[in-house]
């Protein structure tokens, strides 16, 4: 389906992600972890799941990793790698549990993103430096996944609060339209908030 | 924050913690038998002697031919020196003891090796 209206949303959510993922990277982590993040252009990643699908979920999240290591100057490296993987697998984690479960809400799905984020790059980790030991590494990337995750999903949740008042984010366009529901019904009605 | 959200974070808690005690279980099993650790000194390319490195062993001194002519192994329990040697530098003697794995004395001109075997325990690896 060509449509101005998601080829302008799409793109701008690709900014949005590319500010975040670089400014991210900027911001030092008050803790001796290497590897933790805040992970906020995953909330991106999300609003463009949550809108389009998996298909233009996985659009952003490449597009944004791709623009924001080019800005960045780390593309190709293995960080940029990680990045990669990262926010692949973490778009398909969120993807699949918004598809098939309706019992998440914002919050639990994108403490599953954040969760996936870490495994997909402990994975990526593992097949570039080969070396079994970098999976005592499991445990803190599990945990740093839950407060992360909880951080994004709380701003999520009240930035679409915040953005449907003013009734510029179309959450599931056609669906809702054609049920007479806001984005914000149906997002209620699919217990998302 | 619904329920499942709540038990999502429990489960993921849980497993990091189940993982963190599988690693504990793995690595105490593997620190109970102790690697040995052994030295192996070369002359001119040729393995000439093995010998143990243990803690309690006592002091024993040994001559290794080496192309300029003899020189003096010195090992005291698990560490391991050159106490003569006949080269022009005496490097390999003022480097003193060694005993970690990984560690090596090495005398150029004598073509004398000494190589502590083992794991090297390692403090970073970079790509």
């Amino acid at each position: 389906m060509f449509n101005t209206r998601r080829l302008v949303f799409l793109s701008v959510l690709i900014a949005m992600g590319t500010v975040l993922h670089v400014v991210e990277g900027m911001v030092p982590v008050p803790l001796p972890i290497p590897g933790v993040k805040l992970g906020l252009a995953n909330m991106v990643t999300l609003i463009a799941l949550h809108s389009y699908g998996a298909r233009d979920g996985v659009t952003v999240a490449v597009a944004r990793v791709l623009l924001g290591s080019l800005i960045g100057g780390v593309f190709l490296s293995p960080g940029f790698l990680l990045s990669l993987t990262g926010a692949v697998s973490s778009t398909l984690i969120m993807a699949l549990l918004l598809k098939y479960s309706d019992c998440f809400s914002v919050i639990g799905i994108s403490m599953a993103g954040a969760v996936g984020h870490n495994m997909g790059q402990l994975l990526a980790a593992f097949l570039l430096l080969q070396n079994k030991s970098i999976f005592f590494y499991l445990p803190v990337l599990l945990m740093a996944g839950i407060p992360t995750g909880l951080f994004t999903g709380y701003i999520l949740k009240s930035l679409l609060e915040r953005v449907e008042r003013l009734g510029i984010l179309r959450i599931y366009e056609d669906d809702a339209a054609s049920r007479n529901l806001g984005p914000m019904g149906l997002m209620k009605e699919k217990n998302l908030l | 924050m619904t329920r499942a959200d709540r038990y999502l974070a429990a489960g993921i808690l849980l497993i990091a913690i189940l993982s963190v005690a599988l690693f504990y279980y793995r690595s105490s099993l593997s620190s109970g038998k102790a690697a040995s650790v052994g030295a192996v000194i070369s002359a001119q390319g040729k393995i000439v002697r093995k010998i143990d490195l243990s803690p309690g062993g006592g002091k024993t001194t040994f001559l290794v031919s080496g192309r300029l002519g003899p020189a003096t192994v010195e090992v005291e329990g698990k560490r391991v020196r050159m106490v003569d040697a006949p080269c022009p530098e005496r490097i390999c003697i003022k480097q003193g003891w060694i005993e970690n794995p990984g560690e090596s004395i090495v005398c150029v001109p004598g073509e004398t090796v000494i190589h502590v075997e083992g794991a090297a325990p390692v403090d970073a690896v970079t790509r």
